[in-house]
């Protein structure tokens, strides 16, 4: 399986790019695409689903163009968008069995199909209740298993993991691990833990275009040696704030413990270990 | 007072720029250029037995000014009857909720930003008007006074009170837009043609336009030396124009009493919102749904079941259309409330025991009326509910999905239909149960087509309303299921109109693919 997007952008008018030159070639595993709200992840994964058309640019799966054949991507494409709705008079199985004849599959053991990720993801009791009665996080669920009901190929998560409790987080990143094995999932977030755990590679966006693109480890490696610890009054924060880049604060012993991204640390500052989120704060202020 | 006018004003502003409301507007103007038929037109809208009147500033003004009336009450409503539901909709209510604002004062808001929505329409059509005048007129000079007096006296006072039952209906019906369409439908009905004929009736004329057409009455009968009650018709009436004699009108001196019983209009109006507001849901009414279904259902099992990716079965291929449908079907029938379903059958049950031509001319066009809820969204209800984003990348999206949803809203007008079918194959009249088939295929084209172009279902819904109003009137012209016309050039007609119609809705669904 091999993914490839080559100079894609997406114009909306004269001078607003939703995005911009972008290229990236994507082979099997999981890509992390960190980006903040408005960076451009939602729209690169509508374009990858066949929703959205670029501007300009190709899109080729298995050299395959997408652009040209839309269908040869949606037969194997798995796609959880980040803000769906669901026909509320229907309950979870009437409305997987509809997305199934959507994604053109069914035969004799639809059904069982349709149980087994029901009950695996937690929604057996509530599958014949209208989903307008479903909480946030059981909609997510359902939206996640109607991407997988076609044996997907290329998945497509974006900010999956809105409205799951912390245990279905981590219940989430152990199935997308397992999916990983033998298919593309693309993982959008905004949220750094949401991907350092389970990302093969990491995608930085900003403004609609690439920062950065590597594994975990090429990445952070961008501000090793660059993050610091100290102990800062209140009343410096702002000033502070002028001269560094601070990945997070809290209180200590009545002063705030400010971790900052720095060439040159000040006065009695600590050399911390880079993390993926230090190294994201990092390429999207200097970028 | 600053905050009444900012509220007003946003208010306005967002449902005005909107693709549906220029083109309401456009459509007004369209409506509006019919309003004083062309001089050799084969139609008349306002026609005294014989007689219309010369083609002067006075009879463009009062004409077009009660046809804007009785006209904009009727869509007027339905065009702005969301003013509420679409805060509900949008959530901006909650936000409302936690604001100081009081009930009166936010209902207030929404009956003027209803007003000005109608004002834009009546100010469009008074626009035309004028154009019209210069257009038609028989060569009497241009009378301003006479294109105001009657738009300031007539429309703009039944206008406001429009807007003031908009939002009375909202109220009190809350989120149920069928039962309101429905009961304003027939309460419309009731006021329109509830004749006056003395002082006395025309200051309860809610429209105001009695006393108008009372006058033209009297003229009609001084010219005519008869005290016999002339026929009056108000609408758009075919044929015989060109046989219509003319009579002098130069407007009406309306009497004080009828001005101010104009102005209690509107303020009976004001109080009946300061009435409704005692009791507005303030946007609870949906937190009170959801608390109660949640109790019901939401006690979540926490077991913590993993999915076991290697046992999953793997799916088999299958491109049918009819699990689609299926779906699609389902969705139909379970749309609206359940006790709407009563009287469906009871419309299906009068289809079938009712005389043939009472339940084709009659029972059936209501009955596909009460429907207008399932069919007007056949084209938006994807993104309405969101779900575009799943079709749009599924397999074959227009030739499964949107074919499916055609299809599905096919087979359930037939359901309904299928008494009076059945009723007119055992009388041998395949004709006119083909005629029926063609009917609701027409409806259901139509609704695709207006909900692509003006991406809602508001257009196709007041469309759909008029049309149901002057089948159910008996007009003839726009009997498009077969109630009067029998012959089979009229289903050529309609067969043509519906394959074009058909085709088009298939070419900007790919368009809008695109």
């Amino acid at each position: 399986m091999e993914l490839d997007i080559q100079n894609v952008s997406k114009k909306y008018n004269r001078n607003t790019y939703g995005l911009k030159d972008f290229s990236i070639h994507i082979e099997k595993g999981i890509l992390g695409l960190l980006g903040a709200n408005g960076a451009g992840k939602s729209t690169l994964l509508k374009m990858i689903a066949t929703v959205s058309k670029p501007t300009s640019g190709i899109i080729t799966l298995n050299k395959n163009n997408i652009l040209k054949d839309a269908n040869y991507m949606r037969s194997q494409l798995g796609f959880l968008p980040q803000d769906f709705g669901v026909y509320p008079n229907l309950n979870a199985h009437e409305f997987l069995e509809y997305m199934a004849a959507m994604k053109g599959i069914g035969g004799k053991n639809l059904n069982i199909k349709i149980t087994q990720l029901l009950e695996g993801l937690n929604l057996t009791e509530a599958a014949k209740k209208p989903i307008g009665t479903y909480s946030g996080g059981m909609k997510q669920r359902v939206g996640i298993a109607q991407a997988l009901l076609n044996n997907p190929k290329i998945i497509l998560f974006d900010e999956p993991t809105v409205g799951l409790d912390p245990e279905e987080r981590v219940r989430f990143r152990n199935l997308i691990s397992d999916l990983a094995n033998d298919c593309i999932v693309i993982l959008s977030s905004h949220i750094v833990s949401d991907i350092d755990t389970i990302a093969d590679k990491v995608a930085i966006l900003k403004n609609g275009s690439l920062v950065s693109y590597g594994n975990q480890k090429e990445i952070i490696e961008k501000v090793t040696n660059k993050v610091f610890e100290t102990l800062i009054e209140n009343t410096q924060l702002n000033n502070f704030k002028k001269e560094h880049i601070i990945v997070s604060t809290s209180k200590k012993e009545g002063k705030l413990k400010v971790r900052y991204i720095a060439n040159h640390p000040i006065e009695n500052s600590i050399k911390k270990t880079a993390t993926l989120e230090d190294a994201y704060l990092f390429l999207n202020k200097i970028t | 007072m600053k905050t009444f006018f900012t509220v007003v004003k946003l208010d306005y502003l967002q449902r005005t720029r909107n693709y549906a409301f220029l083109v309401t507007l456009c459509a007004s103007l369209a409506i509006a250029y019919t309003f004083v038929p062309e001089p050799n037109a084969n139609y008349s809208t306002i026609r005294i037995a014989d007689y219309v009147g010369f083609y002067n500033s006075a009879w463009f003004g009062y004409a077009t000014a009660i046809m804007t009336n009785i006209f904009l009450s009727l869509i007027g409503f339905y065009l702005i009857n969301s003013a509420i539901k679409n805060d509900l909709e949008t959530k901006v209510g909650q936000m409302i909720t936690a604001t100081p604002i009081s009930n009166f004062n936010y209902l207030f808001c929404k009956v003027i930003s209803n007003f000005l929505l109608l004002l834009t329409i009546v100010f469009t059509v008074f626009l035309m008007s004028i154009i019209l005048f210069f257009l038609y007129n028989d060569g009497g000079p241009f009378q301003l006074f006479q294109f105001v007096k009657p738009y300031l006296i007539i429309t703009i006072p039944t206008m406001f009170f429009i807007a003031c039952l908009a939002i009375i209906f909202e109220v009190i019906f809350q989120k149920y837009s069928v039962l309101q369409n429905i009961i304003f439908f027939f309460l419309f009905s009731f006021l329109a043609f509830n004749s006056s004929k003395n002082e006395t009736d025309f200051l309860l004329d809610t429209f105001g336009s009695q006393i108008v057409m009372h006058e033209l009455e009297e003229k009609v009968k001084e010219i005519t030396n008869t005290d016999k009650t002339t026929g009056i018709s108000i609408g758009y009436i075919s044929g015989n124009t060109t046989k219509a004699k003319k009579i002098k009108f130069t407007g009406v001196d309306f009497p004080l009493t009828f001005i101010l019983s104009r102005i209690i209009w509107m303020v009976l109006g004001v109080i009946m919102i300061g009435f409704v507001s005692l009791f507005f849901h303030r946007f609870t009414i949906k937190n009170k749904l959801k608390t109660r279904e949640n109790t019901k259902t939401i006690k979540e099992n926490k077991s913590i079941n993993e999915l076991n990716l290697s046992e999953l079965i793997i799916s088999k291929i299958n491109y049918s259309i009819f699990p689609l449908i299926k779906i699609e079907l389902l969705l139909l029938i379970r749309k609206g409330k359940k006790w709407l379903w009563l009287i469906n059958i009871l419309g299906m049950i009068l289809l079938a025991v009712l005389p043939l031509e009472i339940a084709h001319q009659m029972i059936l066009p209501i009955l596909w009326f009460l429907q207008v809820h399932r069919i007007s969204d056949i084209s938006t209800k994807e993104e309405t509910f969101n779900i575009h984003l799943f079709t749009g990348s599924s397999y074959k999206p227009i030739q499964r999905i949107f074919t499916s949803k055609i299809l599905a809203s096919f087979f359930f007008m037939l359901i309904i239909s299928l008494p009076l079918i059945i009723k007119l194959a055992l009388n041998l009249n395949f004709l006119s149960s083909l005629f029926i088939v063609f009917g609701f295929l027409f409806l259901i084209v139509t609704s695709v087509v207006f909900g692509l172009l003006s991406k809602g279902k508001k257009i196709f819904e007041i469309v759909f309303f008029l049309i149901t109003y002057a089948n159910i009137n008996g007009v003839i012209d726009v009997d498009y299921f077969g109630g009067f016309k029998k012959d089979l050039a009229s289903i050529y007609t309609l067969l043509v109109l519906i394959l074009i119609l058909l085709g088009t809705s298939f070419f900007l669904k790919k368009k809008a693919a695109n």
